[in-house]
């Protein structure tokens, strides 16, 4: 046998507890380099906080025992009020508007110029114009995140229904579907999956956006906390308030592809 | 069951891939079948049995016009475009790996077509006899990729039969099966003809296969397509091996065989049939 588990071979499978120690070990690695960084003030502490002033901080977002709340739970309920809005909407939105330009090249073409530009425009950039438009209120920051999301979600949708094998359009027409029936009872289920990937990754990117979308007077919310916190220079709640958001993106991720699996278990069987 | 299927002087030409004129695929092909009987259907690689066959079943490519000229009748009544007298089975399995056995079976009854002609109850009947008539009772739930590939063919098969057709088109069905799943296939094909006699034209490339099938073999000249044989055979099914090796079946055998190869001179005749 060949040496088949050399560094450079793209098909060694890990197994999972390989896997977690490895991406466990990074994780400390980072987070030893940070202490001693800190412990040896390499980095000024309203620079750098200390791992453990940001573990301090999380402890007291998370319970402040003096006004009996928590301001974390508050803003995280905020936050993912807001995104869970946004996803029904970019759903709602996105996924008929992709479909039909997935099957159909006409409507493609027509609705193609009007929403693939805005993948590479700077949708942070659409804020001003949201403001104006919706107010500043909760529609506003609704609305900025359902923006930055459903520009990703269609093209992807759009894509996962062109990568569909013409044959299952093909055999559907033969057994005497419609043209619309074929789309629906067949492309259109083989598409899903992929499709959820892009609903995934639209998920992700409103999580991205939640800070700036909380930018403009937010009274809640995690992107709300940490401006707060660093207009009181309380660099410990700004690192806390990030590592949140990145626990929660990651969690949602996870818990996506759970469901993804659980629903198309057809799909790595291929 | 009475059926009749006919091609009257049926003419079929492709654009060529440069877009400069047309390759001409059939010429002049007529041929009627009026029995509820199986008819093979040979011919060398790419002469257009494919083509054919489709026309047969109403199926049209995209952006070509088929036939070019000609007609194809159904009970003497020219056909013009989709109709639900046929149904197909192709080489490739047209199974989809995201529905069980059962719902494959059951996926042109989810179509408006067969939902206005077939109740539901009837239909879940329907299913459940030909689920068990193709040897798959007890797989309902199974996925495609769960299945052999003798397997997955009885689905499709099940799918094209569950709609009762009067015609049955079948494009090199068994060909991509191991020797003795194939064997067995046509054991069933034949089994299940008896139980519910139809039309059936079977494309093969194999000539064993159209020995051991057919109540009639028509084989076709290399492109454009003529047909250059039409022949009956009316030995009964099952066909033992001792007639296989009969004085009449090897006459046959290289009666066609000799069409095959004179129809494909030398070598160069590789063509990709999508
Ligand atoms: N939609 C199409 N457009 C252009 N050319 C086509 C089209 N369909 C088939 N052809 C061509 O017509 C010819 C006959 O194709 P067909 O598939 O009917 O052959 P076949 O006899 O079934 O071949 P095989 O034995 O390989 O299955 C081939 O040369 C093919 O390239
Ligand atoms: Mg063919």
């Amino acid at each position: 046998m060949t040496d088949d588990r050399s560094l450079w071979n793209p098909y060694t499978p890990l197994s999972p507890g390989q896997r977690r120690g490895l991406g466990f070990g990074a994780v400390l690695f980072l987070l030893l380099l940070w202490g001693a960084a800190a412990a040896l003030a390499l980095v000024g502490p309203n620079k750098l906080p200390a791992p453990w002033k940001v573990a301090e901080a999380f402890v007291y977002l998370a319970w402040d025992a003096e006004n009996q709340r928590s301001l974390l739970l508050t803003a995280t309920l905020w936050s993912v009020g807001r995104i869970l809005a946004a996803f029904v909407l970019t759903l709602a939105v996105g996924i008929p508007i992709g479909v039909m330009m997935g099957a159909s090249p006409k409507i493609n073409a027509v609705l193609s110029p009007l929403i693939d530009p805005f993948r590479s425009a700077p949708v942070v950039a659409l804020l001003p114009i949201m403001v104006m438009w919706f107010g500043i209120g909760e529609s506003m920051k609704v609305v900025f995140l359902f923006i930055g999301a459903v520009v990703y979600l269609i093209p992807m949708v759009r894509d996962a229904m062109q990568a569909v094998p013409q044959s299952h359009w093909i055999s559907a027409r033969d057994l005497g579907a419609t043209p619309w029936e074929a789309v629906r009872l067949a492309v259109l289920p083989m598409a899903m999956p992929r499709i959820a990937d892009g609903v995934i990754v639209a998920t992700s990117v409103m999580w991205t956006y939640i800070t700036v979308a909380e930018y403009v007077n937010a009274r809640e919310g995690l992107g709300q906390l940490i401006q707060n916190a660093r207009r009181f220079s309380a660099m410990d709640q700004v690192f806390a308030g990030i590592i949140v958001i990145i626990a929660l993106a990651l969690i949602t991720y996870q818990l996506m592809q759970f469901i993804k699996r659980r629903l198309y278990p057809w799909e790595t069987q291929q | 069951m009475s059926v009749s299927l006919e091609l009257k002087d049926i003419v079929q030409e492709y654009p060529r891939p440069d877009g400069k004129g047309v390759t001409r695929v059939c010429d002049k092909i007529s041929l009627k079948f009026d029995q509820p009987g199986i008819n093979m259907l040979l011919g060398p690689s790419g002469c257009g049995k494919s083509t054919i066959l489709r026309m047969m079943g109403g199926v049209r490519p995209i952006g070509v016009r088929t036939p070019t000229t000609g007609t194809v009748l159904i009970d003497g009544k020219a056909c013009d475009g989709a109709h639900d007298d046929a149904a197909m089975v192709f080489q490739r399995y047209a199974n989809r790996p995201d529905l069980t056995v059962w719902d494959n079976v059951y996926f042109p009854f989810r179509m408006k077509l067969w939902k206005k002609k077939v109740s539901k109850a009837e239909a879940e009947k329907r299913v459940k006899e030909v689920l068990a008539a193709v040897g798959l009772p007890d797989k309902d739930d199974l996925l495609p990729a769960q299945l052999s590939g003798g397997q997955n063919q009885r689905v499709a098969l099940a799918r094209a039969l569950v709609l009762r057709p009067r015609i049955l088109l079948m494009d090199e069905p068994f060909s991509a099966l191991d020797a003795q799943i194939r064997q067995e296939m046509q054991q069933l094909l034949v089994k299940l003809h008896e139980m519910q006699p139809c039309l059936v034209v079977f494309v093969t490339h194999d000539v064993t296969e159209a020995l051991t099938l057919g109540d009639r073999v028509i084989t076709l000249s290399t492109q454009p397509a003529r047909v250059a044989d039409d022949f009956q055979i009316t030995e009964p099914r099952p066909r033992s091996g001792i007639w296989a090796r009969s004085t009449e079946a090897v006459k046959m055998e290289e009666r066609i065989l000799n069409l095959l190869h004179a129809a494909s001179p030398g070598m160069g005749q590789v063509r990709v049939t999508v």
